[in-house]
């Protein structure tokens, strides 16, 4: 079976404009998280959200064009692509090639997607007002009034179409819908089919505006919205800060990678995806989801608990989900004290980018042998000893590392990753 | 590294416009019905198209016993949970609490998940007069939405019914690209019990876009067919008369399972779900170029994942839109593809008869596909009547054809370009080549 390497990333996040910046703001302990301005949300109950400051599609895209057939998490995403792809060098490879078919063929496009939003149904207020109840009238109101294109710039998979034609890539993909382990998730199937030898290399992207304006009011109506911040694994946390980013990845077979010379900043070593079967929105307490899904991440990689060096965890500032991850550590590797870090504190919870966001700055932890610390940790919650946290920064113990991610539908998925080339 | 196992199909389930089970649409595909109608789930009489192949009397409450589970589910959560159902009864197997970690779920769903009274309420709460008023929203919005509405309106929330109802509590997968997400699933899913990540998968789509919001997207692109006066013949594909493709809804969904095991417990076996090709036409966002690049890599690539050459092939369940462009770049795929072969393979769209299911559709088209090698007959293309001069192939337009199938090709092309296509084998096939 074909080892899967990392040759590039990138990412914009609440926090930082690339993967340098987001970085630096990590480890300075800045948070990108701030009262929502994209609208007018004074007064508003729950008015934190992670969004991307200075907002200018224009500079983010390189085809301007695009825009009219594309929305803002969209943008967030090509955004991403294009760091990874230029940090890989592959365009230019690519384009060295006498003939590029075969290399664009094998080259496959796997996202992590938030799929719909409430924004995209904004376009219809105004003919169901105009139409004032009357169905047959909305009909006709809305051929008139709505843009043309509109199901095609709300497509859930825009930004995987984009990324292809953009770039002329042809292999096999993936568009997957699932919540918080979209960006993960987009990880490890791009690894299967590279694995099964379909590929040869393939952008990852996990993208999300999860910080919609409807989203504020919905998510806090079901109890899961913190108004004074994100506070993983505190005594006081109260619940997650929804946010909006987007991190990309280029993963190559480690022979396509050594064909080319690339640099190779690291490896996926495994991964997984389990299910709790509790429902839409209940959460296991106890943690057993997040346990199996770090049990058959390291059987799929070969590695044991005790190789494991620092772990990414979701992290979100939700009181059950914390402490069930903590459980889950615990029962994993017992009294073994290994640095656990989290990056919603200071990017928000970008739900469907926030495996692909957390594993690049997972990776960077493992290779410059420093794990942040989570600033807004004041005191360790009674329910999360198994969790060994800090406020202050932590030197992973080795340069493997493992990054959690969970969702609602009670899924939840571990990757492994090695910063060794 | 171990071997890699092959992947039996052992239960069929499907909510489709022509029945809301595989008896009773596979007698309705036979007899040449066609199961669009003038649009009755809603008010269509101000769109330009008002006509849909609409799911009719589905009672999913008399499958689903689960009272509180149906009131986190979306109508095409409903035709997801009675076709898996269906689905899982027909396989004769189901999760036990020694196996629910070993059972895996597969799906690609819609994306129309907020329902229009809830856009409608919005409106009237929030948009009086279309605008948006946000201080408003900031205020009341916390209280405007129940509990089970938040969770009916996440993508995930079908997989969440599914995995619920039968504590499927392995592996799992949700994916979007549009008209090629059913069969996308399936391939995953064909290599999830592949690899031994799982040993059985129930796999599948289920999609509606029949409501005013969905709908109104199709009417405003232009793809859809206008011919309202005649509903049975408006979906035609490969004709030279075709003018957008009809919408349909539904699910479908199959139990996979690791041959062997499936052996063992002395399961009826329908087919082997033999390889998957998956490519991206990286062309336009509505089309694949007419040379057929794009879903030629697809088709190449299924033959080569299954191990089978082009003489194999004997029926192929086209994705067939009746749109103009896709039937015309689908058709030059195959020939592209098949050669010389071209002419001599059987080439159906059942789209013909059941609408596009979007995100269902290459579910179903799978199921087909299995049921043409199970019942030895190609199902036709319905409503081709003017022959098409660049549309040249054996569309079985003159009805269902009783012929042996050893293999069999399913083919789904999305917007967005993701393109998908499926090998499914004959178990005495499959028999004899893993001697």
């Amino acid at each position: 079976m074909q080892g899967v390497v990392i040759t590039g990333f990138g990412c914009l996040t609440a926090s930082g404009a690339d993967v340098a910046g987001t970085w630096v703001a990590v480890l300075s302990g800045e948070s990108g998280i701030r009262e929502a301005a994209t609208w007018d949300s004074s007064g508003w109950p729950h008015q934190l959200a992670g969004e991307i400051k200075d907002y200018r599609p224009r500079e983010l895209v390189s085809d301007r064009k695009l825009l009219k057939f594309i929305t803002r998490q969209d943008v967030i995403g090509l955004n991403a692509v294009s760091q990874a792809v230029a940090h890989s060098r592959i365009i230019e490879h690519r384009d060295g090639l006498a003939d590029p078919t075969s290399f664009n063929d094998r080259t496959g496009v796997f996202v992590g997607s938030p799929a719909t939003k409430y924004r995209y149904q904004h376009d219809y207020l105004s003919p169901l007002a105009n139409a004032a109840g009357d169905s047959r009238e909305f009909g006709v109101r809305a051929m008139e009034d709505v843009h043309p294109m509109w199901l095609l710039r709300a497509l859930p998979n825009n930004v995987l179409a984009y990324v292809g034609i953009q770039y002329g890539f042809k292999g096999a993909n993936a568009n997957v819908t699932a919540h918080g382990i979209s960006g993960s998730q987009a990880i490890a199937e791009a690894c299967r089919y590279l694995r099964d030898g379909a590929i040869d290399q393939a952008i990852v992207v996990g993208y999300d505006s999860a910080s919609e304006l409807e989203a504020l009011p919905y998510y806090a109506s079901v109890g899961l919205l913190s108004s004074r911040g994100l506070r993983p694994f505190d005594r006081n946390r109260d619940g997650t800060v929804l946010g909006e980013g987007a991190g990309a990845l280029v993963l190559e077979t480690r022979d396509a990678a050594d064909r080319r010379g690339a640099k190779i900043y690291g490896e996926v070593l495994g991964s997984s995806v389990v299910a709790e079967a509790e429902g839409v929105l209940s959460v296991r307490e106890d943690g057993e989801g997040v346990s199996r899904a770090i049990r058959l991440a390291l059987e799929d990689s070969g590695k044991s608990p005790d190789e494991i060096g620092m772990i990414s965890a979701h992290a979100n500032g939700t009181r059950v989900s914390d402490a069930a991850e903590a459980r889950a550590f615990t029962e994993i590797f017992g009294a073994a004290t290994i640095p656990v870090t989290g990056f919603k504190w200071s990017l928000g919870h970008t739900v469907a980018a926030s495996g692909a966001i957390e594993s690049i700055l997972a990776l960077l932890c493992l290779a410059d042998g420093r794990a942040p610390g989570i600033p807004t940790l004041e005191e360790l919650s009674p329910d999360c000893r198994g969790a060994n946290v800090s406020a202050a920064e932590q030197k992973p113990r080795s340069s493997v590392g493992l990054v959690v991610s969970r969702a609602f539908a009670g899924l939840n998925s571990c990757i492994v990753l090695s910063s060794n080339a | 590294m171990t071997e890699l196992r092959s992947v039996a199909i052992t239960g069929v389930g499907m909510v489709t416009p022509l029945g809301n089970d595989v008896r009773s649409t596979w007698k309705a595909i036979l007899g040449g019905e066609s199961g669009v109608r003038e649009i009755s789930g809603f008010d269509a009489s101000g769109f330009p198209t008002r006509i849909a192949a609409e799911v009719r009397g589905l009672r999913a409450e008399e499958a689903i016993e689960d009272r509180k589970s149906l009131k986190y589910a979306t109508p095409f959560s409903l035709f997801a949970l009675a076709a898996a159902e269906e689905a899982v009864q027909d396989a004769g197997v189901r999760p036990t609490p020694a196996t629910a970690e070993r059972w895996g779920l597969v799906s690609g769903s819609g994306m129309m998940t907020v329902e229009f009274d809830f856009l409608q309420r919005f409106q009237r709460e929030f948009a009086a007069d279309g605008e948006i008023d946000v201080a408003r929203l900031g205020a009341e919005g916390e209280r405007f939405i129940s509990s089970p509405e938040f969770a009916r309106h996440r993508a995930v929330a079908g997989q969440a019914l599914l995995h619920k109802r039968y504590d499927i509590r392995g592996y799992s997968a949700n994916l979007h690209t549009a008209c090629a997400s059913g069969g996308q699933a399936l391939g995953l899913a064909m290599r999830v019990v592949r690899s031994g990540q799982a040993d059985y998968v129930l796999a599948g789509g289920y999609d509606t876009m029949i409501n005013p919001i969905g709908f109104a997207g199709f009417c405003l692109l232009g793809a859809i067919s206008t011919d309202n006066d005649r509903p049975a013949s408006a979906s035609r594909p490969f004709d030279r008369t075709r003018n957008g493709f009809v919408v349909g809804e539904g699910a479908g969904f199959m139990v996979l399972e690791d041959w062997q095991r499936a052996r063992e417990r002395g399961a009826k076996i329908y087919a082997e779900l033999a390889g998957e090709g998956n490519s991206l036409s990286s062309y336009r966002i509505t089309d694949s170029p007419p040379s057929g690049d794009g879903p030629m890599q697809a088709i190449r690539g299924a033959l080569a994942d299954a191990g089978e050459t082009v003489d194999a092939i004997d029926y192929i369940n086209a994705h067939g839109t009746s749109t103009p462009m896709n039937d015309l770049s689908e058709t030059n795929a195959i020939k592209e593809v098949f050669g010389n072969r071209a002419h001599a393979l059987a080439v159906s769209s059942t789209k013909s008869q059941i609408g596009h299911l979007i995100a269902a559709a290459g579910a179903v088209e799978g199921i087909f596909c299995a049921l043409a090698i199970k019942h030895s007959t190609a199902p036709m293309t319905a409503n081709l009547r003017t022959p098409d001069p660049e549309c040249d192939l054996d569309y079985v337009s003159e009805g269902c054809r009783p012929m042996q199938i050893d293999v069999a090709m399913s083919n789904s092309f999305g917007f967005g370009g993701s393109n998908s296509c499926l090998v499914f084998r004959s178990p005495q096939r499959a028999e004899t080549r893993g001697r």
